[in-house]
């Protein structure tokens, strides 16, 4: 059996005194679309840094793609793609540039090629001249999930990827991580404020409360363990209103 | 190429970009530039009107059947005092500069956890970083040493022999190493410092105090600068009885040097200012003979550019991509 994509045992993070995760255990298999909820500072950016190596958990073990976050930081770089939120990349360079750069850090082979194949491939060809300066937040955030993508990676986290987007944006970044898992088989990890959008691409959601994980189930069993809820909103102000 | 000399190299090349695409940066070229060539050329200018003032002198004298002739005063690479002592002062803005936005682009752009989390060591991230770095500066320092060659030869009239060009490369090596020390500084102070702004402000003071003050300083204190021609030539006393004199002045004079030698731009300055014929005493001097005079001057700026590399080494490799946690 294939390694989950993503494992958490134990998970505990503190930036001070107060713990930001606590004790988390969460497996997310290969091919989910995962959305990851939680109110401002539940902790759900802590999780997505160390995930992506950024930052070593104070207590804990993390694994993605079989690797573990600390122990084999280059091997999981290897296979993540990450689009932070704000993301701005270089001013001074063009998208094709941008994508070139970080094409041939993550040691593509053809680093062009690859941009441009990437740029096609999210419809966005007319952006690649241009300089990033130049751009609006979607085209930016377009830019961005280029610059995850580029390299082909098994898993894409994406940390509040609809921050600053017009609902025209929304609905594209949409169907773009349906395509991505759809079509490349790409398993995404999301950390998201837009429950609507969760209930419409993710596969399984995860929902974190003041660093504890109070719930992990899939979409489907997920709707129907809340029959009497009318949508993912009143699911989650449920969740979040019960006592850890 | 190893896939780490490839990441490497892309850094180098990205940092060389991002420093050319710089208006700042580019700005502060531009001015050092202009200033380098306007000294040059007023100083070839002056050169070769003395140069036909002694050609003159040399004809009438051979015409009028004197036999020894005055060899030449005129020394070629004295004209490029002014070339290095703007590089000596602008140089070390342009490198401290240059640091600063090494760290500061990154910070704007957020782009530093993006970086990391690519299969990047904090290590190829500081190697890259300097190795850009070190093009720019190299870039620089060459261009400046061609046009000075070329204003030389053209508008000075006398073009330089190979010893005095091989003399020139070693002044091109010491501002590389000169700038690289600004350079690790800069990126080094702001890379400590919360807001990167106030790393460009540090990095300035100690610049003034460096470039400006402390040679001042020792400057200052020194009798002998005190009067055109020197203090002890003014009143008739010749090289023996100076020192005879100065000996008594022993802890003074081992003051002033010192507050001299703490001023790593002081030995950059004696070291280039000794391969350019600048000051009197080292003409005709052999290379082992400038060597032996000035091995303390090359020690001096090697140690202090290799503290600030290997500290700029450190400062990188500790640097997070972002606020760290606490282990329990």
């Amino acid at each position: 059996m294939a390694d989950p994509a993503v494992e958490m045992r134990g998970v505990s993070h503190r930036y001070t005194s107060d713990p930001v995760l606590r004790d988390i255990d969460l497996t997310i298999e290969q091919g989910e679309v995962f959305g990851f909820l939680g109110h401002n500072g539940a902790g759900k950016t802590t999780a997505v840094n160390i995930l992506t190596t950024l930052l070593v958990p104070s207590a804990g073990t993390a694994r993605v793609c079989g690797y573990d976050v600390v122990a084999d930081r280059r091997k999981v770089t290897e296979c993540i793609g990450y689009l932070p939120s704000d993301v701005r990349l270089y001013d001074h360079m063009t998208a094709t540039e941008n994508l070139e750069f970080f094409a041939k850090l993550s040691g593509v082979s053809d680093p062009r090629k690859a941009a441009a194949g990437t740029l096609d491939y999210l419809g966005s060809s007319d952006l690649g001249p241009l300089r990033m300066s130049t751009f609006s937040t979607g085209m930016r955030q377009r830019i961005g999930i280029a610059q995850a993508i580029v390299h082909q990676p098994r898993v894409l986290f994406l940390d509040e990827p609809t921050s600053g987007l017009d609902p025209t944006g929304v609905r594209q970044l949409r169907e773009t991580i349906s395509r991505l898992n759809g079509e490349l088989g790409m398993t995404v990890f999301m950390n998201t404020h837009l429950l609507s959008e969760v209930a419409r691409v993710c596969s399984t959601i995860g929902v974190l409360n003041h660093g504890e994980l109070i719930y992990k189930d899939s979409m489907a069993k997920t709707t129907e363990r809340f029959p009497n809820e009318a949508s993912l909103e009143d699911i989650y102000e449920r969740m979040e209103s019960r006592p850890a | 190429m190893s896939s780490s000399r490839s990441r490497v190299t892309t850094l180098a090349r990205h940092e060389y970009r991002a420093a050319v695409r710089s208006r700042a940066l580019v700005s502060l070229l531009l001015i050092l530039a202009v200033v380098t060539l306007v000294s040059i050329y007023i100083a070839a200018t002056a050169y070769r009107s003395a140069l036909a003032d002694y050609e003159a002198y040399v004809s009438a004298a051979q015409a009028g059947g004197v036999q020894l002739v005055a060899p030449s005063p005129l020394r070629l690479l004295s004209l490029l005092r002014g070339a290095i002592e703007y590089i000596e002062i602008i140089g070390a803005i342009i490198a401290i500069t240059l640091g600063y936005l090494t760290v500061s682009r990154e910070r704007a752009n957020r782009t530093l956890p993006l970086l990391r989390s690519r299969p990047v060591t904090t290590g190829e991230l500081a190697a890259g970083s300097a190795l850009g770095a070190l093009g720019i500066i190299s870039t620089l320092v060459v261009a400046t040493g061609a046009v000075a060659l070329l204003c030389l030869g053209i508008i000075g009239g006398s073009w330089a022999t190979p010893y005095e060009v091989f003399k020139m490369v070693l002044v091109g090596i010491a501002s590389v190493v000169y700038m690289f020390a600004f350079y690790s500084l800069g990126a080094l102070v702001t890379a400590r410092t919360k807001i990167a702004a106030n790393g460009l402000l540090i990095c300035l003071g100690i610049w003034l105090v460096v470039v400006l003050i402390l040679p001042q300083i020792g400057d200052t204190l020194d009798a002998d600068n005190q009067i055109p021609g020197g203090l002890f030539s003014a009143i008739g006393v010749d090289k023996a009885q100076e020192t005879e004199i100065l000996t008594h002045f022993g802890t003074y004079e081992f003051i002033r040097t010192g507050i001299e030698e703490l001023s790593f731009a002081k030995h950059y300055e004696r070291f280039a200012f000794a391969m350019s014929d600048v000051q009197d005493k080292y003409q005709g001097f052999t290379l082992s003979q400038l060597a032996r005079e000035k091995w303390h001057d090359i020690v001096w700026m090697f140690v202090y550019a290799s503290a600030l590399g290997f500290g700029l080494w450190r400062g990188f490799r500790r640097q997070p991509a972002i606020s760290q946690g606490v282990k329990s």
